[in-house]
């Protein structure tokens, strides 16, 4: 039988092998109480609101729980089951989560995929290899939430599932209003996990509130930096090009657009800023580096770094849009640097843009938007190669 | 769909960006590579990079600039020698010149002249600031405004005004030449182009004329009256120059009688003329008309030879060899490309050859002196020179009442007559001596004109819209200055 740490990681897990998006700590607060779920169901551990004992302290044969099981026992300066939710969810979830995974690749229920982007960043993910396990405990949610007569143990899946506020990621078409009230009547019904699941449920409260005055943050830095990006994009497609003093001699305007040396450093300073805007953007989105994912400071960097790609356009071009070829170049970077600065827009302004059109909208302008960055940024590499080329060349 | 647009778009892409690499390294249409509009002097050959571009692939920007420089020369290094280059290389290239290296580098070529760069290039093709004489002539022994006392308040903007200095060719305002045509009154009227008249009263045999029914073509090219009447008046025909000694190739020309007939074109091409007019078709290939048939223009390259140099040609496959290709330059410019402004009714497929001007049987003269330029350019000097005094005086050369030599047409300016080893010969460059106007001084202008005159009326470029009709209204004081140092000082160095 999967532990509920294992099923939590498996209904997290989505088709790619990585997992679903959910705020970090309350990934790790979800495994933190899973765990203790695991040992209260084991009859171990108690709780209540406020105190967490130690009822039995045999090994269960589960090495993970065991783990958790010794640490509880050895520290007894902790007692209550907040603090041990925090230990655990702060010192040991990755422990925890590396382990789970283990067991999960052991049972063969989940392989775990070795792969290098770009041949530097080494990323792990865990696709599925039997579909069955995970269908089986959606299932299990599912029928308990439909007014099926509930076994204990998934009354405590639900619980904790939805103490995590997890539900909305792992059912996209989750309707919170029709299924509240039975939701609340199962609540009532998880005698084993009850205290637990409340404390978790006023932790992720807490976390969940300060989320929100931080990404209420992102949102304000997003948009002002992704305004900024926007105009100045804008201003180096619409104003006219700077042009040189008719007199002879060393000019700033001169030494930036036609001294060779100068162009050269900064185009590459545009290249550099460019490969950097997209290493991020990419580690982001594939979740390449840990300490990047999930990251609002990195995500500003990728607006910080189109930004300063425009200025480094500026500088390499001084607002010339070029002919031919160059023109092509420009027109490409600029759909890149004002789609992206677009969607920055979108996202930061979201709850503004709430009132005045519904989410649907929001949505599907963002996705478009984002395509439309995507598209642009396709034929650059391609481009830049040529430019570069053509450059020397010639 | 969104996913399978975006995969077109980078297939698409890589495909292009793969096709443009090759197009670079081997061969192949690169004009969607050229970084800017190329120059009017250059535009018409710049699908023939390595005319220019003559480097190998992957030589770097030194090796590039250096074969950029050299190309240069190799087609203006004659033409800056006869103009007595006031800059030339070979001064710079001096180790005592080395301080003004890093000022302006005049060893080089692209210090002033960058190609494909619109935004800064100015008259004559130059991409350095007007004021540039101030790099060297404001410091130390070259300090003009120290030296010069009628230089002392100028502004190096205005070095380069017209009847001042030219970065190259100073003929016409080298100060002893001011000094020897300074008071120089207008001369007597009617003035008479010296090698004009001599070349329009020399003596023309008329021996081997030949008649209408000595024309020796085939049966429908003789169908044709208008033609054999204008050969038939032409200077061929009283040269005794057949119809086959244009309409069939060299080799084939010597084989007697009809049996050449069988070589016969009905459109030859400039190398017919060449054959007999090597001189005029010299020049003409070296000016703006002419200058597709410049046998320094790069031939298109060799797809195969390139891809062994880079030791791929046992690995591209051969049909893929035959088809990249250097789009192929035409052969000769049409009015379509002129960037001067030309009529609305010119023909624009129009290809400008000896016979474009000439006519091909007539061999008209007059009409390419004159109406044959009119007939495309449409720009303010040519609408006025119908207006203008030296029209008047062609029109009374033509009805007999001036004597040869004496009317001013188009050609009597930009396509002046030239004296070499005694015989007169039509300079077909038009472009020799347009830009800087001084040039037109002592080829031109001081046949007819005072050179004060003459310096004056070139300054005055509302006098050269209304192609001189009238007195200049600006006064160039060269002259002046020049005759005040001398009394001042008559031993100082006259500058050259």
């Amino acid at each position: 039988m999967l532990t509920f740490t294992e099923e939590l990681l498996l209904l997290l897990g989505d088709e790619e092998g990585l997992f679903l998006p959910v705020k970090e700590h309350a990934f790790e607060c979800a495994l933190a109480g899973a765990v203790l779920m695991d040992l209260a169901f084991a009859f171990r551990i108690d709780t209540d609101l406020q105190a967490l004992v130690v009822t039995d302290p045999a090994p269960t044969d589960n090495p993970m729980l065991d783990y958790v099981l010794a640490k509880i026992v050895a520290r007894t300066d902790i007692t209550d089951t907040p603090t041990w939710l925090r230990v655990l969810a702060t010192e040991d979830a990755a422990v925890i989560r590396e382990q789970a995974l283990d067991s999960l690749v052991e049972r063969r229920i989940l392989k775990r995929q070795h792969s290098r982007f770009l041949g530097v960043f080494r990323s792990v993910c865990y696709p599925t290899r039997d579909e069955r396990p995970v269908q089986a405990i959606k299932s299990r949610i599912e029928a308990v939430i439909a007014d099926e007569i509930p076994d204990p143990r998934d009354v405590a899946l639900v619980c904790l599932v939805d103490a995590c506020q997890i539900l909305p990621d792992l059912f996209p078409e989750w309707e919170e209003k029709r299924t509240s009230s039975r939701l609340e009547l199962l609540r009532r019904m998880d005698l084993i996990g009850r205290e637990l699941t409340g404390t978790i449920t006023e932790i992720q409260s807490r976390i969940i509130s300060a989320a929100r005055a931080q990404a209420q943050r992102f949102r304000n830095s997003l948009l002002t930096l992704a305004s900024v990006g926007s105009i100045a994009a804008l201003a180096t497609l619409l104003v006219p090009s700077i042009g040189v003093p008719d007199r002879y001699g060393p000019s700033l305007s001169g030494l930036l657009w036609f001294d060779g040396f100068w162009k050269q450093f900064s185009g590459y300073l545009l290249l550099a800023l460019s490969m950097a805007g997209l290493v991020v953007a990419v580690a982001i989105k594939k979740q390449l580096l840990a300490w990047i994912s999930g990251s609002h400071r990195w995500r500003l960097s990728h607006i910080v770094l189109g930004i300063g790609c425009i200025f480094a356009l500026f500088v390499h071009t001084g607002f010339r849009l070029g002919t031919n070829l160059n023109a092509v170049l420009m027109g490409s970077y600029l759909a890149v640097l004002l789609s992206g600065a677009l969607v920055g827009m979108v996202v930061g302004g979201a709850p503004r843009l709430l009132k005045q059109v519904g989410p649907g909208k929001i949505s599907t302008v963002r996705r478009t938007l984002l395509w439309v960055h995507g598209l642009a940024l396709c034929p650059l590499p391609a481009l830049l190669i040529v430019h570069v080329l053509s450059v020397y060349l010639y | 769909m969104f996913r399978r647009l975006t995969q077109a778009v980078l297939v698409a892409t890589l495909l292009g960006a793969a096709y443009l690499v090759v197009t670079m390294t081997v061969a192949g249409d690169r004009r969607a590579l050229l970084s800017g509009k190329t120059t009017d002097a250059h535009h018409q050959m710049e699908m023939a990079c390595e005319t220019c571009h003559g480097q190998s692939v992957f030589a770097g920007a030194k090796a590039a600039e250096k074969a950029l420089n050299k190309n240069c020369r190799k087609c203006h290094e004659d033409e800056l020698k006869a103009a007595k280059d006031s800059h030339s290389r070979k001064r710079f290239r001096n180790p005592r010149m080395a301080e003004y290296w890093d000022l302006l580098d005049a060893r080089r070529c692209t210090s002033c002249h960058i190609e494909h760069r619109p935004e800064i290039t100015r008259e004559g093709a130059v991409t350095v600031a007007t004021d540039f004489c101030v790099a060297c002539h404001s410091q130390g022994e070259q300090d003009i405004r120290a030296t010069r006392a009628s230089h002392a308040g100028l502004d190096f903007t205005t070095c380069a005004s017209a009847g001042c200095h030219n970065f190259h060719d100073n003929q016409a305002l080298f100060e002893d030449f001011l000094l020897a045509h300074a008071g120089q009154p207008e001369p007597a009227r009617p003035a008479v182009h010296a090698l004009s008249a001599r070349h329009l009263t020399r003596p023309v045999s008329t021996d081997k004329a030949l008649g209408r029914e000595e024309a020796v073509a085939p049966p429908h090219a003789l169908a044709d009256p208008s033609a054999l009447d204008h050969w038939v008046e032409s200077g061929h025909a009283q040269a005794g120059v057949n119809c086959t000694d244009c309409h069939v190739p060299k080799p084939a020309r010597d084989v007697p009688g009809a049996e050449a007939l069988v070589h016969w074109v009905d459109m030859p091409t400039m190398d017919a003329c060449r054959d007999c007019h090597k001189p005029q078709a010299g020049t003409f290939v070296l000016g703006r008309h002419g200058m597709r048939q410049h046998p320094r223009i790069a031939k298109p390259r060799d797809a195969g030879r390139r891809l062994a140099r880079i030791g791929l040609a046992g690995v591209v496959p051969a049909w893929m060899t035959r088809r990249l290709r250097d789009p192929i330059l035409p052969a000769v410019m049409t009015v379509g490309e002129a960037r001067l402004p030309m009529h609305a009714d010119a023909d624009p497929s129009t290809a400008l050859g000896c016979s474009t001007c000439h006519r091909a049987h007539a061999l008209d003269t007059v009409r390419a002196a004159v109406d044959a330029c009119a007939s495309c350019h449409d720009d303010a000097h040519t609408r006025s020179y119908f207006d203008s005094p030296h029209h008047a005086l062609w029109q009374r050369e033509q009805a007999g009442e001036g004597p040869p030599g004496s009317g001013v047409s188009c050609a009597s300016c930009h396509m002046p007559k030239l004296e070499h080893r005694r015989q007169v010969r039509t300079n077909h460059n038009q472009n020799d001596n347009l830009r800087p106007n001084e040039k037109m001084v002592r080829t031109v202008c001081l046949d007819c004109h005072s050179l004060g005159f003459s310096l004056d009326a070139l300054a005055d470029a509302a006098l050269i819209r209304q192609n001189f009709t009238g007195k200049p209204a600006i006064h160039v004081q060269s002259i002046d200055w020049a005759i005040a140092r001398s009394l001042s000082n008559p031993d100082a160095p006259k500058n050259r």
